[in-house]
């Protein structure tokens, strides 16, 4: 089952509020997904705590099968 | 629950290699293209680094370092016994000259070897 875009960014959206998120699909298969993150609750993170949040917000996701890659962009937006 | 006995063989083998990448495949002959990448960089920095293919033994690898560093795809580079983290981490920090400050090494002229055109990306998840 392809994943709906729209959900998975409104599922790191909920989860980081105030971030802006764009998730494409790489690969037009629906499972593999790459997204952009830019998020004031990164400001301090080390790049793999940053994605730590990101993939928590979609660990749903990826335990039902519906995403089985997701790329990850994760930047501190300039405040 | 992970596995106590392949959990502690991880963390010794983790605390043992400064530098270390679990993997799907080996150095040699990757066999997932994240992987690959991960190789092709490391090799671009001249460092000697553990590899450890995770293949046999996927699922209860995936247990342990789920509890170990909260983190379930492969590949996964550990510096200095810290996760640093998949492909995207870590050509995001080599191409920011972090990775090389991590390692402690010079930062080199010459980029990666560029992956091969794209084809079916590998599954990351089961």
């Amino acid at each position: 089952m392809a994943a709906d875009l729209g959900e998975i960014k409104a599922m790191i959206e909920a989860a980081l509020p105030g971030a802006s998120v764009e998730v494409v699909d790489e690969t037009g298969s629906g499972d593999h997904l790459a997204a952009s993150v830019a998020a004031p609750q990164f400001e301090g993170l080390s790049r793999i705590d940053q994605h730590r949040l990101v993939k928590a917000a979609v660990k749903e996701r990826f335990e039902d099968g519906t995403i089985h890659a997701l790329s990850l962009k994760t930047t501190v937006p300039a405040s | 629950m992970a596995d106590a006995e392949l959990k502690q063989k991880v963390e010794e083998l983790i605390a043992a290699n400064a530098v270390l990448l679990f993997m799907k495949g080996t150095p040699e002959m990757p066999r997932c293209g994240f992987s690959m990448r991960v190789v092709q960089v490391l090799d671009a920095m001249d460092v000697e680094y553990g590899a450890v293919d995770v293949l046999p033994a996927l699922r209860p690898l995936r247990e342990v370092t789920a509890e170990i560093s909260d983190w379930q795809t492969f590949p996964q580079l550990y510096v200095n016994g810290e996760l640093l983290g998949g492909a995207d981490i870590v050509e995001e920090m080599f191409d920011s000259g972090e990775l090389a400050e991590a390692l402690g090494v010079e930062q080199p002229e010459a980029a990666p070897a560029q992956s091969a055109p794209a084809q079916a990306p590998p599954l990351q998840i089961e």
